[in-house]
């Protein structure tokens, strides 16, 4: 009774406004799922880490970015940690500050991919007869159509777009899967007793599917979320070092591209590919490692416990 | 405690052989950052070589915790704390694994209440004999095929299963096939636990004469758990009653009938009665019949229910007429028969009547309530609720019907969303239907929450549904289908997801209902103990057909259908098992 007893009930409020009192606390209790799980916890340290570089990048790095006035395919130094690169900047002010874009990308890329498929997975399992068919064969063309040739040719085709048309081509490409996972857990819950009985409440199909049926689904979009924020960070790196970004931004991507052009691993300066292949493979691996706690969310036995 | 002292008087006679001595265990649920919770609670009991043992309690009390904790199968978060589980004078608790598996040859074996769904899908009967076989190496390979056979044929099945596939196989051949696995170990001691709930009515029956007839033929030591006294009683010896993980009774099955000891005991009894009776009663019910003929209104012993307030506005006055109808499903596969769930179905449902619809599973009576309430269209005949045509309703028009005719769920664990309060499941309907808003509609919620007896109304309303019990769900949803001020109620087995104790409550709420409020019923049960005392007509359905209908009593007291006699035979009884013993 204690629980329920602080729960303050609204005195007046609207028919539509009604929240579940306990919403925080349920937000709570997810993130500390997460982080009861070790995996998770060394991802969320790892990303955390990413993440303050790339907001103190200005303040971190030793130079800017695109300070040219170094010595050109200098070794690593103590005066420049991880050399500099064939145009004369210091390696290491380029990777904090790529961070940002990869970053960046990588999350807003990432969201609104799966805002997508949410809105089409969520509408596409609770419709039925034409309307999903029709759906369906558009997801599945997406999902037939090879993801990489298909960003190229977009990217290609939009030009040197910069940062914005990147995030562009990987939702476009981005989101049919996730729409497609999400489609079949909306449809063993639209089977549900509760989403019956909000029929018989009357309530309209927009409502029961975003009211009853998508909060039930938090966890799985939380990890199709990270899914596809690792699949747009990896993405965003491939084009750019295929030269189809703006390459006159500094990305892990771009100093990718600008490595290889360089014939860096011909000079013996691998730390050009190496330290940017590894950033991009830890963010994407925090991530990955960060769904291991959300699987834990949805399925308690996946929680790592002791006494097994 | 008290059941040491009469338990060591009557039941040890095989003091001197025995299997299995529990002493003092406690079983705990810690996961992390949770209250630990005590599931079993220093529990002590014996059990002697050939002894068939029931476990009786309500969910909760810990009965199927302890089956796990015997056999070893408890998973984290659950741990044993205290205690020692002695079998064949060796404590369990020390085996390691390699030891614990070899041990479930000709040691212990436990069939589940989804055992039926163990089974591999894609591997014959025959397959998951031959690898028990094979990992445990007791029958040497040329003896195997003969092996199963026997096996097979001891649970009642012919040779022939064992070259199907599971899905092939009814539930209740799977859940027997379950148990022939288990027998081909040649355990000592098999823990039954619910091995008959998720099955038929008219199949539970067959699955429990089996199971009898093998303990006694095959003489291991067996410990039936469920949730159900009757069953249990009319199936073992000795019975342990378990309530909040203690086991509060220990005796023999006739002791506990005829001199229940804890009031707990006595209160799990009080809820059985023979629906052939010519009165019945349970706590806070005598019969519909005898309560017409004597002109008084249901006693009320020991539920506290609320007072329904009277209904201000109208009665139902719209009846429900069903004519002629059919519902045929298209072949589930290729080359198969199509599936006839209704067929040829007429009658009326007053304004005011309650009228039972009874069946066994796949009798049709599910389908028809889904038909009555415009969810799914017959394929031949005519449903009408005045002068509604609800046979060609469209989604619009399906609302104006929801209005008028609202469902109440059978399972109120999945009716109720997870993530919604008390407030905004009932605030949904009435904003919806009534046209109430802002404060209001809120005010009719109270209202609402009032009437099915959940007080203090502000705090219910503020409360998830894991706060809730089962009971008090069920009448959660009871108060969303009346939140439109409906006329006609239709009921899928609204009890049979409750426990006993709760059941006898919300049956009375509903029946307050219908005579306060004036609405009608149509309730869909198998139990035709609850038909009885909630219902004036009944409908007998079996495979999609009416096969006797008339006054309850009537027919219940004098069946003329053989179906309605063996679904009849199949309503657990307490005091029938005294008579056949």
């Amino acid at each position: 009774m204690t629980s329920t007893q602080n729960v303050r009930i609204p005195s007046d409020h609207t028919g539509d406004g009604i929240a579940a009192p306990s919403r925080w606390r349920a937000v709570g209790r997810m993130v500390a799922t997460v982080w009861g799980n070790t995996k998770a916890r060394i991802g969320i340290c790892i990303l955390g880490f990413f993440v303050v570089v790339a907001v103190f990048a200005p303040v971190l790095a030793p130079y800017g970015p695109k300070d040219n006035g170094f010595e050109r395919n200098g070794a690593a130094s103590w005066a420049h940690w991880l050399g500099t690169t064939a145009a004369g900047e210091d390696v290491l002010s380029q990777l904090m500050h790529g961070a940002r874009i990869s970053l960046v990308v990588g999350f807003a890329a990432g969201i609104l991919s799966t805002i997508v498929a949410v809105l089409i997975g969520l509408s596409w399992g609770y419709l039925r007869g034409v309307a999903s068919e029709v759906v369906g064969f558009v997801v599945n063309l997406f999902l037939v159509i090879p993801g990489l040739p298909l960003m190229i040719v977009i990217a290609a085709y939009l030009q040197n777009g910069g940062i914005l048309m990147i995030i562009a081509v990987i939702v476009v490409t981005g989101w049919a899967w996730g729409a497609r996972v999400l489609r079949s857990q909306t449809q063993s819950l639209r089977g549900r007793d509760f989403v019956t009985s909000a029929q018989f409440s009357g309530d309209g199909s927009a409502r029961i599917v975003f009211r009853e049926i998508l909060p039930n689904m938090t966890s799985l979009i939380t990890g199709s979320l990270f899914g596809a924020a690792t699949a747009a960070i990896l993405a965003e790196a491939g084009l750019e070092f295929l030269g189809l970004g703006d390459s006159s931004i500094v990305s892990w991507g771009t100093m990718l591209y600008w490595a290889q052009n360089s014939n860096s691993l011909l000079t013996g300066q691998w730390l050009l590919l190496f330290a940017p292949g590894l950033c991009i493979a830890l963010l994407a691996l925090s991530l990955t490692l960060i769904n291991f706690g959300v699987d834990g969310i949805s399925n308690p036995r996946l929680r790592e416990g002791k006494g097994r | 405690m008290s059941m040491t002292t009469p338990a060591s008087g009557t039941v040890s006679a095989a003091e001197n052989d025995v299997l299995l001595d529990v002493r003092e265990l406690s079983v705990v649920y810690a996961s992390p950052g949770m209250e630990p919770v005590q599931a079993v609670d220093r529990v002590s009991f014996t059990l002697g070589r050939g002894e068939f043992v029931g476990l009786v309690g309500e969910s909760g009390s810990g009965k199927s915790t302890l089956g796990f904790a015997l056999t070893r199968l408890q998973k984290a978060p659950a741990q044993i704390s205290n205690g020692r589980i002695l079998f064949g004078g060796r404590d369990i608790r020390e085996l390691d694994a390699e030891e614990l598996r070899r041990q479930r040859q000709g040691g212990f074996a436990m069939v589940l209440q989804s055992g039926m769904n163990a089974l591999n899908p894609v591997r014959t009967i025959r397959n998951h004999f031959m690898d028990v076989f094979r990992a445990h190496g007791h029958v040497g390979a040329h003896e195997r095929a003969g092996r199963a056979a026997e096996l097979v044929q001891k649970v009642g099945l012919g040779p022939e299963v064992l070259d199907r596939y599971p899905g092939e196989l009814s539930g209740g051949m799977r859940q027997r096939v379950s148990i022939a696995i288990a027998l081909s170990l040649e355990p000592q001691l098999m823990v039954f636990d619910e091995p008959t709930t998720a099955l038929d009515v008219l199949v539970q029956h067959a699955v429990m004469d089996t199971i009898q007839a093998l303990q006694k033929s095959e003489n291991f030591t067996a410990i039936l758990i469920s949730h159900d006294l009757g069953i249990v009683l009319e199936a073992t010896e000795r019975v342990m009653v378990m309530h909040e993980g203690r086991i509060v009774e220990d005796a023999r099955s006739v002791d506990i009938l005829e001199r229940p000891q804890d009031p707990y005991t006595r209160m799990l009894l009080s809820h059985y009665a023979d629906p052939r009776a010519e009165t019945i009663s349970i706590p806070g019910f005598v019969d519909m019949g005898t309560r017409k003929r004597e002109g008084k209104a249901r006693i009320d012993v020991t539920t506290t229910r609320p007072t329904v307030s009277a209904r201000q506005a109208r009665s139902a006055d719209s009846a429900i007429v069903v004519e002629g109808v059919s519902k045929v499903y298209p072949a589930p596969r290729r080359g198969e028969e199509k599936v006839t769930a209704v067929s040829d179905v007429s009658f009326r449902l007053e304004p005011g009547e309650a009228l039972a619809l009874v069946g066994a599973s796949g009798s049709g009576k599910s389908t028809l309530a889904k038909l009555i309430t415009g969810v799914e269209k017959p394929t031949a005949g005519s449903i009408r609720f005045g002068d509604l045509d609800v046979t060609g309703l469209r989604r619009r028009a399906l609302r104006e019907l929801h209005k008028d005719v609202q469902m109440v769920f059978q399972d109120p664990y999945s009716a109720l969303n997870p993530l919604h309060t008390v407030e905004y499941t009932l605030t949904r309907p009435v904003v919806n239907y009534t046209g109430l808003r802002g404060a209001d509609a809120r005010r009719r919620v109270l209202e609402l929450l009032d009437t099915v007896g959940l007080t203090p109304v502000e705090q219910f309303a503020a409360k998830l549904p894991h706060q809730l019990s089962g009971g008090q769900r069920q009448r959660v949803v009871i108060a969303r289908a009346l939140a439109s001020d409906p006329q006609v109620l239709i009921a899928d087995e609204p009890v049979s997801m409750l426990d006993v104790s709760l059941r006898a409550g919300v049956l009375a709420l509903l029946e307050d209902l219908r005579e306060q409020w004036g609405v009608s019923m149509l309730y869909i049960t198998h139990d035709l103990l609850s038909a009885r005392l909630v219902t004036e007509n009944i409908l007998v359905l079996n495979r999609g057909r009416v096969v006797e209908r008339g006054e309850t009593a009537q027919v219940l007291r004098h069946p003329s259908d053989e179906y309605t006699v063996s679904l009849l035979d199949a309503v657990p009884n307490p005091a029938r098992a005294k008579g056949a013993r």
